[in-house]
């Protein structure tokens, strides 16, 4: 049963059960393909349920529980993210990524399906946030500058070159599997 | 024109409605363009093929309990303003039920033996607590009595400065949790974290002075109790040594 909250009322305990029983996973996933930490981002989750429940007062009836809950934990996890690595997150100068990643990340890439895995791993934070929030997310362009206070433009560039990147591994990947 | 112009063409965003209207016009007339555009799109398509990764059921059961007690904690909020108010009675009775959660928490813990059970939500594999490194009990010793300290000297109405305090502990109390999680203490771990919805609360914009001067008060009795624990397996490793 979808947590659809009834008109004028705000969202119950039970319906935030429901909701937790159907989407969490996907809120799991979408916080971990943002920060590629499992503990960040089930941090990110509880923070979301936290903040949802106490402004659930200011929760509009007209939208999804789940849908609500999503967003914030994408927030959430976009905050986690700058504020545990932000010597990376700001770094809009667009270095080539660390490909090593850390134990915890290659762990949490391995979640990741196989053919996503690899090229996203090649991307840097800011890239991989605004590929994940277009691409995956369907935010608009707009959204994700001002969510991560910076200009539309380095938006657009931080997407452009991820795009790239990613359509060159995926090309890489291609080529190997057909030798 | 560039494969950037047809990424944003493709994600229907970023682009006027004259710019838009260009790219098409050139998609119709330009069959090299029209292919490198396919090539775009199957590519990009591809990519949204994504399976998500499962949220391991403990968290998924922690993030239930975490529901289950914050509404808990607005129950216990909600008592002063019933009718037939008396506030003596309402004090003590505030100050036991909030101290249910962190208190059957914190009595596993002291307990070492027994286990919290997380009803109705199964799934979460409970372990016997192991002694955890001395080294890291005493860090943890020293944090809680920072944090009783530091809370202890807070004035009830310094929202900023609250707000900030609890913003540390609460990362400081994950960060030993982590560690708990990893030395096989899941009961420490479950008491750090049951810390935290008081915390969030505490830091609330619409609580009032009154209930975060009985919330510090709460905390501080319940870190106290978590000290005294701590002090007493410190002592009782750093005894094992000195033997």
């Amino acid at each position: 049963m979808a947590a659809v909250i009834e008109q004028g009322s705000q969202p119950t305990k039970a319906e935030f059960h429901s909701a937790i029983a159907r989407r969490s996973d996907r809120w799991f996933a979408a916080c971990l393909r943002i920060t590629r930490d499992p503990d960040l981002a089930e941090d990110a989750v509880q923070d979301a349920l936290l903040s949802a429940w106490n402004k659930r007062d200011q929760f509009e009836s007209s939208s999804r529980l789940e849908t609500w809950i999503h967003r914030i934990a994408i927030n959430a996890a976009l905050q986690l993210l700058r504020k545990n690595r932000p010597e990376r997150f700001e770094a809009l100068d667009f270095e080539v990524a660390d490909e090593s990643g850390t134990p915890q990340e290659i762990h949490a890439e391995s979640e990741l399906v196989a053919g996503l895995r690899e090229p996203l791993q090649k991307l840097t934070d800011i890239e991989r946030a605004c590929f994940v929030l277009k691409h995956l997310e369907q935010w608009r362009i707009r959204e994700i500058a001002a969510e991560l206070s910076t200009s539309e433009g380095t938006v657009k560039q931080a997407l452009f070159r991820a795009v790239r990147r990613l359509r060159v591994s995926m090309a890489d990947l291609r080529s190997n599997s057909n030798e | 024109m560039n494969d950037n112009t047809l990424t944003l063409y493709y994600y229907n965003d970023g682009l006027t409605a004259g710019e838009r209207r260009q790219v098409e016009s050139e998609l119709e007339s330009n069959p090299a363009l029209a292919a490198r555009y396919d090539e775009l799109r199957r590519q990009l398509d591809e990519l949204s093929t994504v399976d998500d990764p499962v949220a391991p059921p403990h968290l998924v059961a922690r993030w239930h309990d975490l529901i289950d007690r914050a509404a808990e904690r607005e129950t216990v909020v909600a008592l002063p303003s019933q009718k037939s108010f008396h506030f003596g009675s309402f004090f003590w009775g505030a100050a036991i039920a909030a101290s249910l959660a962190v208190g059957v928490a914190i009595g596993v813990f002291i307990s070492g033996e027994e286990t919290v059970p997380v009803e109705p939500y199964a799934g979460v594999i409970e372990q016997p607590a192991s002694e955890m490194p001395t080294a890291f009990s005493r860090g943890l010793l020293v944090h809680f009595r920072d944090s009783r300290d530091r809370l202890s000297e807070l004035d009830a109405d310094a929202n900023g400065e609250r707000d900030q305090l609890i913003l540390n502990i609460i990362q400081q109390n994950r960060l030993f949790e982590r560690i708990a999680k990893q030395n096989d203490s899941p009961d420490l771990a479950r008491v750090l974290r049951a810390f935290e919805p008081i915390l969030v609360r505490l830091s609330a914009e619409d609580i009032s002075p009154e209930e975060a001067a009985r919330l510090q008060s709460q905390l501080a009795f319940e870190i106290n109790i978590v000290l005294t624990k701590l002090a007493r397996q410190v002592s009782d490793n750093t005894d094992a040594i000195d033997t």
